[in-house]
């Protein structure tokens, strides 16, 4: 890439609002440090607090969401990688999330996230509560995490959560990737 | 039971459970790797240490400033435990709930503990 290119994407990436980018390897590791960065940039932004915590939230689960979920990283063992954005539009925050995914898997990510796509912040309320509840998370025995993530991203964000699912070049029928957004 | 101290890290919170008092508290913010793994060993001590005891007084400070999904389903089934308790003796545990008053997400999940754990006292603080 040109320098000349570099700027380009700097600036457009300025021009739209985003504070904070991140593509690389995810562990914890990383992630506990862009939590510092992030935290101390939106403390700067939202004097409030509510917003900026639920941007917070929302990261973690993102983030962490992919580091469990996406598979080994090609001709590595057990390194996971993603990339991330958290963006301002007026009065709103945006985080877009994305990783890799087994193909495979496409019909069972398709099948959490559509149900909560088309339910009212009630429902999602509801649905959360019940999961909480749940001793026996699911019989999902690929899901590591409480089943409240998808769920939590959905309670905080002020628009529907919005996915999609790309196939990725040069791995034919393998991967996909995954790219999920919330606005908060 | 000996007491469990554990100190706050960026992603772990403080782990205060003075079991010789009946004093338990937890502080900070939770988003561990692997949350089962992390708490799970807490949540057993806390479990065989409620089953030695006999209508003493246990009171939970509980002063989180985040937590992830993972954490709080977790920390839900840790109420569980201290509710069960409380059934069988009345009165003995009461859970100081600290809170920003900004912050919505745990007011909300207070309310919630509150509502499905009736036999716990529940005492919402609002942090200053």
């Amino acid at each position: 890439m040109s320098i000349d290119l570099f700027t380009l994407f700097r600036e457009e990436a300025d021009a739209n609002g985003i504070v904070f980018y991140y593509s690389g390897i995810l562990s914890q590791n990383a992630i506990r440090t862009m939590s510092d960065s992030l935290k101390q940039k939106l403390q700067t932004q939202d004097e409030k607090g509510a917003k900026s915590r639920k941007v917070f939230s929302t990261f973690i689960e993102m983030i962490q969401n992919a580091m469990h979920y996406s598979p080994d990283a090609l001709g590595s063992d057990d390194t996971k990688e993603g990339s991330i954005l958290v963006g301002q539009s007026a009065d709103k925050y945006f985080v877009i999330c994305a990783n890799f995914i087994q193909k495979q898997h496409e019909p069972r990510i398709r099948e959490k996230i559509d149900p909560i796509l088309k339910m009212s912040a009630d429902e999602i309320r509801q649905a959360y509560r019940t999961q909480l509840k749940n001793d026996q998370h699911s019989d999902d025995t690929i899901s590591k995490g409480a089943g409240l993530g998808f769920l939590t991203l959905a309670r905080d964000s002020v628009e529907p959560i919005e996915y999609i699912i790309r196939d990725a070049i040069g791995y034919d029928n393998e991967l996909s990737y995954f790219y999920l957004k919330a606005t908060i | 039971m000996t007491d469990i101290y554990i100190p706050a890290t960026s992603d772990t919170p403080e782990i205060n459970f003075k079991f010789s008092n009946n004093t338990l508290s937890m502080s900070g913010e939770a988003y561990p790797e692997n949350g089962v793994e992390f708490f799970r060993p807490i949540l057993r001590q806390l479990q065989s240490h409620l089953k030695s005891l006999s209508g003493d007084t246990v009171e939970f400070n509980f002063q989180l400033t985040y937590f992830n999904s993972v954490s709080t389903k977790i920390f839900y089934s840790m109420f569980e435990l201290l509710n069960e308790y409380a059934k069988a003796h009345p009165n003995c545990v009461l859970l100081n709930w600290h809170h920003d008053e900004e912050d919505d997400t745990i007011l909300e999940l207070g309310q919630d503990i509150q509502e499905d754990f009736t036999w716990i006292d529940f005492n919402a603080i609002v942090l200053a």
